[in-house]
């Protein structure tokens, strides 16, 4: 019965450990957005639709995670032609791709003391490591948490074609997300 | 080549505003209808951006051509009827009025749209006014239909330099000419007539 007495007695120390870092939803007023250059010019968009499992605990990175899951289809950017394109095969492909998903594999801690979030995201069918800045700010009833990092479009073929050209299209792609955590 | 306008012809200086603005102006206006006919493509959006970038050019060397006009000498008109003389100058304003609302036309209709105005992928140009869909279609009308008006006061103008040239047999046209010369000296002087 040693074993058994071991495990138990492994699981009661590493409980409180997994416990201790909080388990979060999404509430309202939650948004994800990304922003691109188009002909030397700026533009933000954001996704009417995604969902997120946050664990998180400033004192147990360890034990934190996040877990997005993105509709891909419900990019907005403010411009008719642009939002039409967009789910479209040259662009995220949505028929074939509809859900972008990125999931943590751990945080650090960078020169300045920031938290970064590292994790794997997948998008268009291509999954390539992607960095978060992350600022969490415990508030009534939950948490708000602002993450902000950038990707390269054509990492995950996002502009097919001529649409690779990024001296109209920059390849660089802003990814900022402020979510308003409720407990789970 | 004189730098300066003489009596009896253009200067080059003058000479090559006319043609390099009479090429752009003409050639943008139909490369926009093809263009516009282009499927939705990077390269349309390309395409756009090079008639944008052409009509900002034409718009720049307008007021350079403006400041060249107010510092030279204009060759003597040749003789004509007092209301073709006021015609001739008629068309030449409203070809001013329309070269620079062309352009202006297309910036303002790009602004109310909120397309990005990119000079040549060299540099960004501001809007000139906010964006605004309820306006924007009528704007692009507006400056579909100055390029209308631009080819009718075109045709006047081209039309009396024809009419100049084949009927009175004047030096109207040639002195524009590229290398055009005049063939009557001007003003001839008495002793000179054989």
């Amino acid at each position: 019965m040693t074993i058994r007495r071991l495990s138990a007695l492994a699981f009661a120390l590493a409980l409180p450990m997994a416990a201790s870092a909080a388990d979060y939803k999404v509430g309202p007023g939650s948004t994800l957005g990304f922003s691109g250059k188009f002909q030397g010019q700026q533009f933000d968009g954001s996704f009417g639709k995604f969902d997120a499992a946050i664990s998180y605990d400033p004192a147990n990175l360890a034990a934190s995670k996040f877990d997005v899951t993105v509709d891909v289809a419900t990019a907005k950017t403010g411009d008719g032609d642009r939002d039409g394109a967009l789910p479209g095969s040259d662009f995220f492909d949505a028929a074939k791709f509809p859900k972008a998903h990125y999931v943590t594999t751990g945080f650090t801690k960078d020169a300045k003391g920031d938290v970064v979030a590292n994790g794997n995201l997948t998008l268009h069918g291509i999954t390539k490591p992607v960095a978060l800045k992350v600022v969490f700010n415990p508030a009534a009833g939950g948490a708000r948490l602002s993450v902000t990092g950038t990707l390269k479009r054509l990492d995950f073929g996002v502009g097919s074609g001529e649409y690779k050209d990024t001296s109209t299209i920059a390849d660089e792609v802003l990814v900022n997300g402020t979510l308003n955590l409720l407990p789970k | 080549m004189p730098l300066r306008s003489e009596p009896g012809r253009w200067s080059t200086v003058a000479k090559t505003f006319h043609w390099v603005m009479a090429l752009l102006i003409v050639g943008n206006g139909i490369f926009a209808f093809w263009m516009s006919d282009l499927k939705p493509s990077m390269q349309k959006i390309n395409m756009f951006a090079l008639h944008k970038s052409i009509g900002l050019t034409v718009l720049a060397l307008f007021f350079l051509r403006l400041l060249w006009r107010l510092a030279d000498r204009r060759p003597a008109e040749d003789p004509a009827p007092r209301w073709q003389r006021i015609a001739a100058h008629v068309v030449h304003g409203l070809l001013y009025v329309l070269i620079v609302s062309l352009p202006l036309s297309g910036w303002i209709f790009n602004s109310a749209h909120g397309f990005p105005l990119q000079y040549f992928k060299l540099f960004n140009l501001p809007a000139l006014i906010d964006k605004n869909p309820d306006i924007d279609d009528l704007l692009l009308e507006v400056h579909e239909y100055l390029f209308w008006f631009l080819l009718l006061v075109l045709v006047a103008h081209v039309g009396g330099a024809l009419k100049h040239h084949l009927i009175d047999r004047d030096d109207t046209l040639r002195r524009m000419l590229p290398f055009g010369r005049a063939k009557r000296n001007i003003p001839p002087s008495p002793g000179d007539t054989p």
